[in-house]
């Protein structure tokens, strides 16, 4: 869906939904998931409707994902870190350590 | 040179200690230019940014794309010469002494007071300066049409974010639709990276461009001879181009796999893998309205702006408001009212030069005058835009089945419904329906909701948007309960005296 500019920098590994990803070092996560043709960055706690990021701005909120357990994180706003832990955020957010079932 | 560092008395009434002379909200073109203008006089600064980089949304991450020793050529000449007009300005920003600039940072709460409530990563608190300037900036107008919560779907600005800020470029078949000037400079980008839209889905019509001439201005042919470029240069690669659309669907599953474009006597179905919209920018009012500012309904570019001086100087809306006192909140850029880079940056030396000149309680006019002429200029073709470039999809007939509300996903029927019951503002809705409840705080329906009121009781401007409230973002528990610095108007008027003397002073009688 989305294809590098230019020769890509020395990769930094993340993790989303446990699986291991390459990100580019300085990157927001938003970027990082939209890179590796990630379109469903969470599910809406109304209908359950896929959503992907819309503004990558900061305004619209649909980009929504769990990062190191803490939910509602704004993925074009996050920088990616080494080793970082990315998760699909379904529905509403969890409370950490606190499940939905 | 100034009070700041003035400490607070410990039992409360006094003033309260001040972080720096002046807080800036924004490191676009107009916050930088402000912050610049502060610090080069002596003032402390602090300037707090969403983005982990100086530049804004216009300049964003010029330093990694052009200062780069590896910056790729391609991209640069993409982005061309207005986004490398952002280099010296950020240059200067980061030179400039006296400001302690903050980035990755956000704001969710804002008061006339001069109070900011602030969060980065895990941390968060509270700061305070004399005099406050606001300069976070605009944002697209939401467009609301079938489809447009699918995958797939994003708005134009946020494609030239992945092309700066990422270095993607979209691939497949990629469809812009919709109007405005940025639409179709991102069409050109687009071109120059090697991606060949299937189609562009204008609004727009040649008409609008005829209408508009009654409004040219000499000083807007700049302006207007750059768009031509954009246009000649789509043609030139033979982009297929529809103008006038009526109506425009996205049809998907779990994302956009084709789009519906409907002209007055022709419907045409393209597969489609990224769907591109825009209709337009609208400054961004959420910490205005969240702050108790005043807003006023602007119909020529068909949005709410803050209601401000030529200075910047905010006024406080009428009746109740979370702090006292006069408004110590300066207005600047897009935030302010819509003008572009140029007029952003002018502006902003503008409020920069005002507000220190206030703070050194001296004469203003002489020292204003020049940045005051080269923002009259760069506003100058504002009017001929507005007409050439009308609303499309947000102006037209919005069927009842259409998402308006995105986080809650409500649907025009559902508050066209309500509205006919009786609640006839924003607010009610948002009680009624939760509309402007969810994470993003009406940011993407506080417009159509109005438009749909509007058309509603066939009202000559829309009511009043949501009332903000702060915090005007999400903010996670576990910031606020380690919150740094606590409410200075809190501490100062409470100061904790109800707790138990740790020394052990709990009275004996007890």
């Amino acid at each position: 869906m989305f294809q590098p500019i230019g020769s890509p920098k020395a990769p930094v590994t993340v993790h989303f939904d446990g699986v291991p990803i390459t990100a580019c070092p300085g990157e927001t996560v938003a970027s990082c998931l939209l890179r590796n043709g990630i379109t469903r960055f969470r599910t809406t706690p109304v209908s359950g409707a896929a959503r992907m990021p819309f503004c990558m701005i900061g305004h619209c909120f649909e980009c929504l994902v769990e990062i190191k357990g803490l939910g509602s994180q704004q993925a074009c706003l996050t920088v990616v870190v080494e080793g970082m832990n990315i998760a699909t955020q379904a529905g509403a957010a969890r409370v950490a350590g606190v499940g939905h079932d | 040179m100034t009070e700041t560092g003035t400490s607070s008395s410990p039992t409360g009434a006094g003033a309260v200690a001040m972080d720096a002379d002046v807080i800036v909200i924004g490191a676009g073109p107009a916050g930088m230019s402000a912050a610049t203008e502060l610090g080069a006089a002596g003032f402390r600064v602090i300037a707090l940014d969403m983005n982990p980089s100086p530049g804004g949304q216009i300049y964003r991450a010029v330093e990694l794309n052009l200062g780069d020793q590896r910056a790729d050529p391609v991209l640069a000449r993409a982005l061309g010469r207005a986004y490398a007009a952002g280099w010296p300005l950020v240059a200067r920003f980061r030179n400039q002494e006296g400001i302690d600039y903050r980035p990755d940072t956000t704001v969710w709460e804002l008061r006339t007071d001069g109070t900011v409530g602030w969060q980065r990563a895990a941390r968060g608190g509270y700061l305070r300066a004399r005099h406050i300037v606001l300069a976070n900036g605009a944002m697209e107008r939401p467009m609301p049409f079938p489809g447009w919560t699918l995958p797939g779907v994003m708005t134009a600005g946020a494609v030239q974010t992945l092309i700066k800020s990422s270095r993607l470029k979209p691939t497949g078949r990629v469809v812009l639709a919709g109007t405005g000037p940025l639409l179709f400079l991102l069409a050109d980008q687009l071109l120059k990276l090697g991606v060949k839209p299937a189609l562009i889905a204008r609004t727009d019509r040649f008409g609008d461009k005829m209408k508009a001439l009654a409004r040219l201005r000499p000083a807007a042919l700049p302006a207007i001879a750059k768009g031509a470029g954009w246009m000649l240069n789509l043609r030139k690669a033979g982009i297929r181009t529809v103008t006038g659309v009526a109506r425009l669907e996205a049809v998907g599953d779990d994302r956009v796999r084709e789009v519906v474009v409907e002209t007055g006597d022709e419907t045409t179905r393209l597969p489609c893998d990224t769907l591109i919209v825009h209709d337009g920018i609208i400054p961004s009012i959420d910490l205005a309205q969240g702050a108790g500012l005043a807003v006023e309904w602007r119909a020529g570019d068909a949005s709410w702006c803050p209601v401000t001086e030529q200075s910047g100087l905010a006024s406080p809306s009428r009746g109740a408001n979370l702090s006292a006192g006069a408004s110590r909140i300066w207005i600047t850029g897009d935030a302010r009212q819509i003008g572009g880079a140029d007029a952003a940056a002018a502006h902003g030396r503008l409020v920069g030069q005002t507000l220190a000149a206030r703070l050194e309680a001296a004469e203003t006019e002489a020292l204003t005058a020049g940045p005051a002429r080269i923002y009259a200029r760069a506003m100058a073709p504002r009017a001929f835009i507005d007409a050439a470039f009308p609303q499309g999809q947000t102006s037209g007939d919005l069927a009842d089945s259409t998402i308006v509300c995105r986080c809650e996903e409500i649907t025009a029927g559902t508050i066209r419904s309500k509205a006919r019951q009786g609640a006839t503002d924003p607010d009610q809705l948002r009680g009624l329906l939760r509309c402007g409840m969810g994470p993003c705080q009406g940011r993407s329906c506080a417009s159509t909701i109005g438009r749909l009121l509007s058309e509603e009781f066939d009202l000559k401007r829309p009511p009043r948007p949501f009332r903000g409230r702060p915090p005007v973002r999400p903010v996670p528990l576990c910031i606020l309960a380690t919150l740094e610095s606590l409410d200075p108007e809190l501490v100062s008027s409470e100061a904790l005296n109800d707790k138990p003397d740790a020394s052990g002073g709990i009275d004996s009688d007890v």
